[in-house]
């Protein structure tokens, strides 16, 4: 190493460490205790919790989609159906709603949901007719084979 | 296309059959050599609701679908509805909207600020007496849903970080998406259900 003045042989860091460490600290503001402060512990707090959001990204949706699944059961209780039957029978219905839309109708539209529990029961009813019966009853109005485009 | 009513009391639409009690096996037929009930009453040979049959034999049934879907049909013509919902289609996810209803798209779609759409995978509609239930999608001179596209900006920058302990491995990326808004102008029902 040559330095040639007094001044030079002074260190100079980069001009905007500040900055730098005020960009990790704005995310670890609303943290408790000295990781709120403290650019050490902050790092290690802030790099788990971007860790944590991104994955949990993911586990989002599907506790998402539990809970769609357990208010449809609930509701189809009340209907005196299952969620099982009311799913499957939809989908043999060729009723093509997701569980999200059907969750939000069961809570916002009662009526609604009622009547798409009339259908998955007819739905019911008639392939019990045709499983059990001898096959000589007409097929039902819901159980037509429709082509789905 | 299956219409039902949604008003409470009067009619059930949905013909019960008087079936036997739980788990009857589908290799079992109506002749055997057992007659009456296969299996021993006990609490939990019957399903806990209570499961009438309705003696309905199948005109009356078709009279009252028939009842039922002309007085849908004279709701539609006299335009007797308030406000509609409708089940839509729209990039990839369904939602369900009414009039007046702000959507916030998690892409980028192929309109200006400003321009008119029409919504075109309606796959219900619903007003305040009558569903509308499609199987899957109902018929496109039936339901009518239009839209304008408000807005199209970006999301704000999301985070994606991948750490793993003890290898000194840590990629940090932001992820920015560009977003739609959407608002549904008007969902209009046109009067010929058959």
């Amino acid at each position: 190493m040559v330095f040639l003045t007094l001044p030079l042989w002074i260190r100079n860091r980069g001009p905007d460490r500040f900055w730098k460490v005020q960009d990790l600290l704005k995310h670890a503001r609303h943290f408790r205790g000295r990781k709120n402060r403290c650019y050490s512990l902050a790092v290690r707090a802030v790099r788990r919790a971007f860790v944590y959001a991104t994955k949990s990204r993911k586990l989002k949706k599907r506790n998402m989609r539990t809970l769609w699944i357990s208010r449809i059961a609930a509701a189809t209780r009340e209907h005196g159906m299952k969620y099982p039957a009311l799913i499957h029978n939809l989908t043999k219905s060729s009723v093509q709603l997701n569980r999200r839309v059907i969750s939000d109708l069961a809570i916002t539209e009662p009526r609604t949901f009622q009547s798409l529990a009339k259908i998955a029961k007819a739905r019911q009813q008639e392939g019990f007719r045709a499983a059990l019966g001898d096959g000589k009853e007409p097929p039902g109005v819901l159980s037509r084979i429709v082509m789905l485009q | 296309m299956a219409a039902s009513r949604g008003l409470t009391g009067l009619w059930r639409t949905c013909v019960t059959l008087r079936r036997p009690p739980f788990c009857v096996p589908a290799a079992v037929r109506t002749q055997s050599s057992v007659s009456g009930d296969l299996l021993p009453r006990t609490s939990l040979s019957r399903p806990p609701w209570a499961d009438e049959p309705s003696p309905v034999g199948l005109e009356e049934e078709q009279q009252r679908h028939a009842a039922v879907v002309s007085a849908v049909n004279q709701r539609i013509q006299n335009r007797d509805f308030g406000r509609l919902f409708a089940v839509v289609h729209f990039a990839g996810r369904q939602w369900k909207v009414t009039n007046e209803d702000l959507i916030l798209i998690e892409n980028h779609i192929d309109a200006e600020c400003g321009d008119r759409i029409r919504v075109e995978k309606v796959l219900l509609v619903g007003a305040e007496d009558f569903t509308l239930v499609g199987r899957p999608l109902l018929g496109r001179e039936l339901a009518r849903v239009e839209a304008t596209v408000i807005e199209k900006t970006e999301s704000w920058p999301k985070v994606h970080m991948r750490f793993w302990k003890r290898h000194r491995y840590q990629r940090k990326r932001m992820i920015v998406q560009p977003q739609t808004v959407l608002r549904i102008n008007s969902i209009d029902l046109a009067p010929n259900l058959s």
